[in-house]
């Protein structure tokens, strides 16, 4: 198939922004907030909707990072200092862990707004990745942060199945750190064999389709090893990747192509991006059919609200002209 | 300076309500015209009941700039009665580092508010168009500041690689649409000349202005500096900082803060004319006094040296993320503990680690006395 999605949390609309700022300064309640992001995520399911996208999410608007809900939600863990997300200017609060983990409730049930995703488009649910959790967690209980990195992929096994369960079609697990690596360094072979491993744990007896999203590094990183993956579908960030390099392998996967910068307001044009992405395609797949989704590189928040609608809006255009072009 | 450890601050200081109303033209309270007045009591500001009755006047264009010139001059006597060596006007003037600049440039448009973290935004432009200067930003300020404060000043520049770092790039990732196919290419070659285009067209005519207005020391602000610490950026910031201050008379220095000193460290000996280091670590330290081991805040210190930096260093002695009040004893095993570090006590120098703009006046106050005390207390260990 080709698809599309978007691939993190959607930036909160101006509204919404406004209503948060002030709940800060104590001038709105609990009520005025909760009522705010209900109506600021029906907008980011309707805009995810009108642009065609395959599957769609909520916009994780109440999600304040990637890790918060299991940090804020797992027993063991507490809600530690700012740090930096990457090599952006935002930052996110490290999960301490000082206890055993466990999950005693759904996750994101809690940090969700489930009843808003409407009934006749399939639902995709995003998920921080084992090695990245371990990696951006200061670890004061286990031994080694692989040991954190085992543990967290059992919970998050019995995640993705209740999340199954509530019907939930498609689940990506967000992959950052694996590709984030700065002067070139690479992951040793050992530790993409633990991560290999650790990805079984988490989608062992999963019946919807899994994806990896790698993004704020160069995917080729991680290549040839990833391509055995346990995982249906590779996500990729193509502003991070070595394009010459990423062509010399051939995917027997379907792939997730981050081919809209959510890190730049600039808007692509689509009929650049669909030549980019047809000879990337016929470079990974050649001529056997495998699903290919269209995506941002990573999540639109960090772009203004009305930004991020129009890269929503040229995934979605991307994805229709590729169908047509291609005849599926 | 031929006194060892001269004390600076590094730049912002919060403003004082008076100031926000008083600028915005909002009405203002009796708690605030009598806390401007209590302020300048203690300040000794002999003139302060003219600043009184300036701020119960109406709102207007004359009344706003001189807000701002009062709180700046309130500022300058705060940092003065506090006993600091180097200092500037707390950016009374300015609205915040990175908007003061991109407001008074062309070629620039704001977006609106992304999330910094939790309900934290920051409003964030686009670069539209080849930035242009258009007027001077820093150099009123400055000519303010030159003729009220009585000691050394140095003048904190939001710089280039932040700047940047800090704004989508749209005019350059168009102009190479077609151009360069490689995504990732084309996003580098656009920063370069994004951030070239930025320090020739803009950075470097304020410089120039500044120093022709008769500033002699520039601090240039770059808290994105290891943002991306790989070494294809390390070398761009590098090379930003030098194409910067290149030919220049005058003395710069650079003041990075919450960054990771592991990569500045191996870069910052390849700044060219930047004659001192501000760095923050006061933050990362314990409360207890000595020297040595516990001093556990500081361990990144040696890497500069090790790496070769010969510069001097202004080290954060005094923690602007918390109201606790360093007690003079600890600022003093700070210093003598750096010294160890550096061998050499003239290449010291003591300051807050960043701006103090998240801390009151009062907070703010005693921290910088209490650092102005212990930089004295360790000149006579040395004695």
């Amino acid at each position: 198939m080709i698809g599309c999605y978007v691939t993190g949390i959607l930036p909160r609309t101006k509204e919404l922004v406004e209503l948060t700022r002030a709940y800060e300064r104590g001038k709105a309640g609990e009520r005025e907030l909760e009522k705010a992001f209900e109506d600021a995520t029906l907008k980011a399911i309707n805009a995810q909707s009108s642009v065609g996208l395959t599957y769609i999410t909520d916009g994780m608007l109440k999600w304040q990072d990637l890790l918060r809900p299991f940090t804020e939600n797992l027993v063991g863990v507490k809600v530690g200092s700012l740090s930096r997300w990457f090599n952006n200017n935002t930052f996110y609060r490290k999960p301490v862990i000082v206890d055993e983990i466990k999950r005693e409730k759904s996750i994101i049930q809690n940090s969700s707004y489930i009843k808003l995703l409407p009934r006749n488009i399939s639902w995709k649910a995003i998920l921080p990745a084992p090695y990245t959790f371990a990696q951006l967690s200061e670890n004061q209980f286990y031994k080694s942060s692989e040991e954190l990195m085992f543990k967290y992929a059992k919970i998050l096994n019995e995640e993705i199945k209740s999340l199954a369960k509530l019907g939930f079609k498609y689940v990506q697990l967000s992959e950052p750190t694996i590709v984030y690596k700065p002067f070139n360094q690479c992951v040793s072979k050992d530790e993409i064999n633990a991560v290999s491993e650790a990805l079984k744990a988490a989608v062992d007896g999963v019946q919807i389709k899994t994806c990896l999203q790698t993004f704020f590094g160069d995917f080729c990183k991680i290549l040839p090893e990833a391509l055995d993956f346990p995982i249906d579908h590779l996500g990729i960030d193509l502003y991070e990747t070595d394009l010459n390099k990423l062509k010399d392998y051939h995917f027997d996967k379907g792939i997730a192509l981050g081919l809209v910068d959510a890190r730049n307001s600039l808007v692509e044009e689509v009929e650049n991006l669909i030549e980019s992405v047809k000879e990337i395609v016929e470079s990974l797949h050649g001529s056997r059919q495998k699903d290919i989704f269209v995506c941002p590189n990573c999540d639109l928040e960090f772009l203004p609200w009305e930004r991020a609608q129009e890269k929503m809006h040229a995934v979605g255009s991307v994805a229709k002209r590729l169908r047509e072009e291609l005849n599926e | 300076m031929n006194k060892l450890f001269p004390t600076q601050e590094v730049g912002s200081l919060a403003k004082p309500s008076w100031r926000v109303k008083g600028y915005r033209g909002a009405p203002l309270s009796k708690e605030d015209v009598t806390e401007a007045l209590e302020w300048g009591k203690r300040l000794e500001i002999a003139d302060r009941d003219i600043l009184g009755k300036l701020l119960t006047e109406k709102d207007s264009p004359k009344k706003r700039k001189a807000v701002l010139e009062w709180s700046a001059k309130y500022a300058i006597k705060l940092f003065e009665k506090a006993g600091l060596d180097v200092y500037y006007d707390g950016e009374q003037w300015r609205s915040e580092m990175y908007e003061h600049i991109i407001r008074n440039t062309a070629g620039f448009e704001f977006l609106g508010h992304v999330k910094s973290f939790d309900y934290r935004y920051f409003n964030k432009a686009a670069c539209i168009s080849k930035p242009k200067y258009v007027k001077p930003f820093y150099v009123d300020e400055f000519l303010f500041t030159k003729q009220n404060a009585n000691g050394k000043i140095k003048v904190p520049f939001t710089g280039p690689y932040t700047l940047v770092d800090w704004t989508f790039n749209e005019y350059y990732q168009k102009k190479l649409r077609g151009k360069v196919k490689d995504f990732r290419r084309k996003k580098l070659e656009a920063k370069h000349e994004f951030l070239f285009d930025l320090i020739n067209e803009v950075v470097r005519p304020e410089i120039r202005n500044l120093i022709d207005a008769g500033a002699e020391w520039i601090q240039i602000d770059e808290p994105a500096a290891t943002t991306n610490p790989t070494e294809e950026e390390m070398e761009l910031f590098v090379e930003s900082f030098n194409v910067t201050v290149k030919g220049f008379n005058c003395t710069f220095s650079l003041h990075n803060c919450y960054s990771n000193y592991g990569i500045l460290a191996k870069y910052a000996c390849k700044l060219r004319n930047c004659s001192q280091l501000t760095l923050e670590f006061a933050n990362r330290d314990n409360q207890k006094t000595g020297v040595g081991d516990v001093r556990v805040g500081y361990k990144e210190l040696k890497l500069f040296e090790e790496y070769g930096f010969r510069g001097k260093y202004s080290v954060g002695v005094v923690d602007v993320h918390t109201d606790f009040v360093e007690p003079p004893e600890l600022v003093r095993d700070r210093i003598l503990h750096v010294v160890n570090v550096v061998g050499d006590p003239s290449r010291v120098c003591a300051s807050t680690d960043c701006g103090l703009r998240t801390r009151t006046w009062e907070v703010a106050f005693q921290k910088l006395k209490n650092l102005v005390q212990g930089a004295e207390m360790a000149r006579k260990v040395l004695k």
